[in-house]
């Protein structure tokens, strides 16, 4: 393998004969270093040992965690170099812009040599360039130089090869190419790297990124796109063997008040709506609201159960054979009382310790709300009451997790993506190799045919090539 | 017991078969070089020890690609077994799976290279590694080799083809691995004088090194694709492209240290020696990436 890869012999830049640093000189030297494989392979190394760290220590958690696992000291020094978040460190993110700075100019210093070549190339080589190449071999054949000339031509056509000759008084010489493909596939993916850094860029500084906890009928204003956004329906389908098999929620867009679009989004299938996506990101227990509560009411004075019934969510209930009416008009899942504001809420979003608001009125005389509790049903007790309520169990609303976002950098990230991908397989997969070939008459009449050449990869496929090649030269005999 | 388990086992045996065949079609071998020093045709080499190592490749090959035919029999089977349990048709959905799916990528572009290139020497490293795939993936306990439904999250088209791309990838970079060391082996006889014709069958090591670095620019695109059809994915699922989680974290630095080494080889030095030992390493690393995230380190992968 060479150690260039633009493989034709290049001029040595002629230096300026001062030895003082002028600014050509140091420009120079800027573009040599930027543009240089070796801190490209320092690069592509370091951000992959430095990529490791944050696989390794957990990123973005609370101060008490690193303290915890780790000590005050280390996690010091894990602030100090950006370890609690590698990937958005001040020196991370400038190896990416590095790595940008290196492949643009990598670009700028090696692509036009590599457009030139696909415009035109040189024909006229010495012959002992010729001999040099890596693939050489000399054969001798009985025929005219014109003659084997066409064959030859002929030859390189069909085996999709781009042909210039040149016919001199002495000898014709031809060039052969193919594959120059490869090489700009190579310098499209070195531009990717800059394209799909930019739309990250984008996103991170245009685009927004949310968590919605949305319960279903409820409407919700969505600022940052200027509409509205109502839950109509939320549901779990399950496997047979009851794990889970997708959550959904329906949603319309109401934009002006009116709806315009209906959809039903799972995982895997968001809503898009002047370029902002929903996603079905996750469901959950709601720690506010319930579906329905189920009660026992006992009598007080014999602590019999006189009856259970089935509570909906501020739907009040008649009992005529108790003179009850019942009704459900508050739920917290994990009770606090605030003494001050003297408000119930709730302390998590976990239902750790559940209970209801009733409200009552029984015969004429007594109108209370008091709480009850699913886990101490004799904690309070209703004054003047005939009765006691249990709650026995409940069903929680579930709530339908949506993730909010917008991302106007998105479809460049994509571009480089592309660009990318079909920059690496063309390049894998195509590689550029020049011929030259000299048809030199000789004394007994015939030619002797030199030929050489040069691929910068693929030796072995490119042998086999010339190997081929070299047999069907010697068939070219008159 | 599923039906595919007992293909995959019987897969298992034949690529142990495959691997003994080829061990012994090295032993068996012996060409005219390990008998005769430097340069001297031997005229007295023995036909029939020829013929009889000949025999022996070309029933490794049929055993391999017998074992491959099974190999794909499980996977379809699996595939059907999928559909009826969990929605989803990729018999690469959980790591038994991707295994023995890595194992299929293996050896099929193990077969493509034999007839390829005619070399059957490389199919004691090759084979190898795609028999050790198969038999790790049999080692797991049984509630990982079973179907079980998928999460919401995997369940979706792109599985299909995010999955296979990046594994097919690790076998690319595995038949790298695999050449790398058939590399640094031959080259210690060489430098040994070796006479042992254990190695005499092996290719030049020049071929050995453009044959490596081929598999290593094959599997490089293939790794970039998995790795964006990843992020796509997870636009679709999770409305982020990249959450830097440890199993698309070390993707991308697998990536990136294959990338180190396709640069690495257009400067002058990084051939031969030193390209082995980096594929070996690159390969390792491709180990970890695929069973030690899941293993070792948590994240949103982990679920698989
Ligand atoms: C940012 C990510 C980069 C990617 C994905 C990338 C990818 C590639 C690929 C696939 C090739 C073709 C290799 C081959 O022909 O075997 C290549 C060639 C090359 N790369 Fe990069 N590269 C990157 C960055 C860089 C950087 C920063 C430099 C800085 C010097 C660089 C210098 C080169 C050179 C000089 C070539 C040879 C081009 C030719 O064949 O004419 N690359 N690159």
């Amino acid at each position: 393998m060479n150690g260039q890869p633009d493989a034709l012999p290049e001029e040595p830049a002629a230096r300026p004969s001062t030895p003082r640093l002028g600014w050509e000189e140091f420009s120079r030297e800027l573009v040599e270093f930027f543009a240089s494989i070796k801190l490209a392979i320092f690069l592509f190394l370091f951000l992959a040992i430095t990529a490791t760290v944050g696989t390794v220590i957990q990123q973005n958690e609370r101060p008490e965690v690193y303290t915890q696992e780790y000590s005050e000291n280390v996690y010091r020094w894990f602030l100090r170099l950006g370890f609690t978040d590698v990937y958005h460190a001040w020196w991370f993110t400038s190896l990416l812009g590095l790595l940008c700075v290196n492949s643009l100019t990598c670009f700028y210093k090696r692509f036009p040599a590599v457009w030139r070549s696909m415009q035109q190339d040189k024909v006229g080589v010495t012959l002992a360039f010729i001999k040099n190449s890596r693939q050489q071999a000399e054969i001798p054949i009985a025929n005219t130089k014109e003659s084997v000339a066409q064959s030859l031509l002929q030859y390189f056509v069909s085996k999709g090869y781009r042909v210039l000759a040149k016919n001199e008084p002495g000898e014709v010489t031809v060039y052969a190419t193919k594959g120059v493909m490869g090489r700009v596939g190579a310098h499209m993916a070195h531009l990717s790297a800059t394209v799909i850094v930019f739309g990250g860029l984008l996103g991170t500084y245009y685009g927004f990124q949310e968590f919605g906890v949305c319960l279903e009928g409820q409407t919700y204003h969505i600022p940052r796109g200027n509409f509205d956004l109502k839950v109509d329906k939320f549901w779990i389908d399950y496997h047979e063997n009851g794990s889970v098999k997708s959550y959904n929620s329906t949603l319309t867009v109401l934009d002006g008040g009116q709806p315009t679009v209906t959809k039903t989004i799972s995982v895997n299938d968001p809503l898009v709506y002047k370029g902002i996506w929903f996603y079905q990101s996750s469901y959950g227990d709601s720690w506010d609201q319930i579906e329905v509560a189920r009660v026992n009411i006992k009598d007080k004075q014999s602590d019999k159960i006189l009856t259970t019934v089935d509570l909906e969510w501020q739907k009040e209930q008649t009992l005529p054979d108790l003179k009850l009416k019942l009704a459900i008009t508050d739920f917290v899942a994990d009770f606090a009382f605030n003494s001050t504001e003297k408000k119930v809420f709730s302390k998590t979003v976990e239902h750790a310790n559940p209970a209801v608001k009733l409200t009552l009125h029984e015969g004429d005389a007594v109108q209370a709300t008091p709480w009850i509790f699913h886990q101490f049903p004799d904690l309070f007790e209703i004054k003047d009451s005939k009765y006691q309520f249990e709650l026995v169990g409940y069903k929680p609303k579930k709530f339908t997790g949506l993730q909010i976002a917008k991302n106007p950098g998105i479809n460049m990230v994509w571009t480089g993506c592309t660009m990318i991908v079909v920059g690496i397989t063309l390049s894998s997969f195509i590689y550029h190799r020049r011929l030259w070939a000299k048809i030199i008459p000789t004394q007994n009449g015939g030619v002797t045919v030199h030929i050489g050449g040069t691929t910068h990869k693929s030796q072995i496929d490119f042998q086999k090539e010339f190997r081929k090649l070299t047999e069907k030269i010697q068939t070219f005999q008159a | 017991m599923m039906r595919s388990l007992f293909l995959f086992d019987m897969t298992f045996w034949l690529y142990l078969a495959a691997l003994v065949l080829y061990i012994a079609y090295l032993f068996a071998r012996r060409p005219s070089m390990a008998l005769a020093p430097a340069g001297h045709p031997t005229d007295n080499f023995d036909e029939r020890d020829g013929a009889w190592a000949t025999q022996l490749g070309q029933v490794a090959t049929l055993v391999t690609v017998f074992g491959w035919m099974l190999n794909t029999g499980a996977l379809f089977t699996r595939a059907f077994e999928r559909m009826e349990h969990s929605g989803t048709f990729a018999p690469w959905s959980n790591q038994f799976e991707a295994m023995a799916y890595v194992s299929w990528a293996i050896i099929l572009g193990y077969v493509v290279l034999e007839l390829r290139y005619k070399i059957k020497a490389i199919g004691a490293f090759v084979v190898g590694i795609g028999f050790i795939a198969m038999g790790a993936a049999s080692l797991l306990p049984y509630r990982y080799q079973t179907a079980e439904p998928l999460v919401p999250a995997l369940n979706s088209y792109w599985i299909y083809i995010h999955v296979s791309v990046t594994l097919t990838s690790y076998a690319a970079f595995a038949m790298a691995g695999g050449l790398g060391m058939m590399y640094l082996f031959k080259e210690r006889a060489e430098q040994r004088g070796s006479t042992s014709r254990f190695y005499a069958a092996f290719p030049d090591l020049e071929t050995i090194d453009e044959l490596g670095y081929k598999a290593i620019t094959v599997g490089f695109p293939m790794l970039a694709f998995g790795i964006i059809l990843g992020a796509m994915w997870a636009n679709y699922a999770w409305g982020g492209y990249w959450s830097w989680d440890p199993k698309e974290t070390w993707s991308l630095i697998v990536w990136l240290i294959y990338g180190a080494y396709i640069h690495a080889r257009m400067t002058r030095g990084w051939e031969g020696h030193k390209a082995a030992i980096y594929a070996v390493f690159g390969f390792l690393m491709v180990i970890f990436c695929f069973w030690g995230v899941n293993f070792l380190l948590s994240g949103l992968h982990a679920y698989a």
